[in-house]
Parts: structure tokens; sequence; C-alpha cells
């Protein structure tokens, strides 16, 4: 699977991208905030992509809606993975579109597990 | 003002958590030792947050067991390591009082928390000002030590 990981935290980014490589993800592609990777997403097919929140430029919220209002991105899933973890954070993302949520710090089991979640939702 | 004590149990639980899973090197609370900041380089990385409580979170340790957290996290020898440090050890205090501020919002209203900010160098020390409690818990991971601090200020 073509995986696009956004996050300002390039150790972030190794971290997820190592997890998804050892869980056979190994086609990954990196951007280090939402508008690197709204511009990414128009040369680079993936199949799902995996966000951060708190981002400088564009947020992960901000991406996500960005993601849902263009046509050849809006059903792409996207997995959130954040700091961000009152109730009133995963209401806000699940409105803007996110279609699962990890709270850092995670396991490669809980990535594991939400991606499936992402792909079937 | 003092620090509620569910408040640094949750400080020290959330640092244990985040070692455990995503540097893999677990990290014993080390209650007879000093703390990191003795001499040579350090680095300070520093959380502030805002809401029904103010103040900040910091994580402290000496720049060679920054050095070893930051390698342990990518996956890479220490000496491998190179110029990410700031960035690994960045996102340690974010994820140390994210996950406080997750916990905390469980039990009363939830907080705002700010972007990290790193400083590195030697003979350095913060001074706060007179109202703000202070508390320091030391640990011991693979010998070398490391240190949370929280300081708590009057709301905003």
């Amino acid at each position: 699977m073509r995986i696009l990981v956004v996050d300002d935290s390039s150790t972030m980014r190794r971290i997820i991208i190592n997890t998804l490589n050892k869980l056979g993800h190994k086609e990954c592609h990196e951007a280090g905030n939402g508008r690197e990777a709204v511009e990414r997403l128009t040369t680079t097919t993936v199949d799902m992509v995996i966000t951060d929140w708190n981002m400088p430029e564009m947020t992960g919220v901000e991406f996500i809606r960005a993601l849902r209002s263009n046509d050849t991105t809006k059903h792409l899933p996207v997995l959130m993975v954040t700091t961000n973890a009152s109730q009133d954070d995963i209401v806000e993302a699940m409105r803007a579109g996110v279609n699962s949520y990890v709270v850092k710090p995670f396991t490669p089991d809980t990535i594991k597990e939400k991606i499936e979640a992402s792909m079937k939702s | 003002m003092e620090i509620p004590e569910p408040l640094i149990a949750t400080l020290v639980a959330a640092t244990q958590e985040v070692f455990e899973t995503m540097v893999f090197k677990p990290v014993a609370l080390d209650a007879d030792a000093d703390g990191p900041r003795s001499a040579g380089p350090h680095i300070v990385a520093t959380i502030a947050f805002a809401g029904y409580r103010c103040g900040f979170v910091s994580f402290c340790s000496a720049i060679d067991t920054a050095q070893e957290i930051a390698g342990a996290m990518l996956g890479l020898e220490p000496s491998a390591v190179n110029g990410q440090v700031t960035d690994a050890i960045g996102e340690i205090a974010n994820m140390i009082a994210g996950t406080v501020r997750t916990r905390m919002a469980e039990v009363e209203p939830p907080w705002a928390i700010s972007v990290p900010t790193v400083t590195i160098g030697s003979d350095f020390a913060t001074i706060y000002m007179a109202d703000v409690a202070r508390a320091v818990r030391v640990f011991n991971m693979d010998g070398h030590s490391i240190a949370v601090e929280l300081i708590l200020h009057k709301p905003l």
C-alpha cells in the first residue's frame, strides 16, 4: 500500500515510516505539513494518508478539509496520529473527515489495527 | 501553590509510557539522583500549557543521552544520529505533555499545549517567578539520568 505520512517532526515521520515498513508497507512518501502534502498529492498517487494535527502553515484538520473538498482525494482514507486526544479534539477531527485516530505514544499493533479500520470505513 | 499529587503521578506515568513505547528503553524513577544538569552540555525541551491549568513541562538530559534517545527512536546507532536530536527530544517533550493533558482532561477541564522549545548549552539555569510551584522527577535510563520538570502557575 502507498502511504503519505504528514508530520512537521522528521523524527515522528521516521518512526511512523519505520513502523509501516515493519508492517509491510514499503512505499511511503513524506510531507512536513498540510500544504506540502496537498502539493505532493497533485503529483503522487497514494492509497492512504497518515497525518499529524499540530503543524505549521496548514494543520492536519485544515489538510483533511482540503482533501475532502477535492474530487480526486475526497475518498482517501485518513488516519490521524496526534497528542490531541480530548473528546472535543476527536469530535473535531471526525467532523473534518478523519477515518481513524491514534494517540501518541503508540505501538505498532495500534497503527496496524487503525490502518485496517481506516481502510474499512 | 502546590502541585496536586495526581498531576505528578500522571507526569511520571506519561514519561514511562513514552519511553517504553516510542524509545523502546524503559525508565525507572530514581528518587536519590540529583538529575542530569550537573556538568557538560545539556538539552532541555519545554512545552507550555494554558487553560484550566497553566505552566510548563520540560524534559532534560545530557547531550550524549539525547543522542542515545534519538537513535533508539529512529532505529539508528547513536553515532549515526545527525541533526535530529533537537527534533527527537522536542517530540519526547510533546508526547509527555500531550499524554498528561489527555489523562488530566478525563478528570478536569482541558488545557491547550504549545509546540516545543528546545535549548542546548552548558552552564545555564532557568529562573522562575516566586509564585510558581515546581516538581522535578529524575529517571534512570540504562545508567543515564534524565529529568522531567513540571512548573505550575496561576491561571492567566
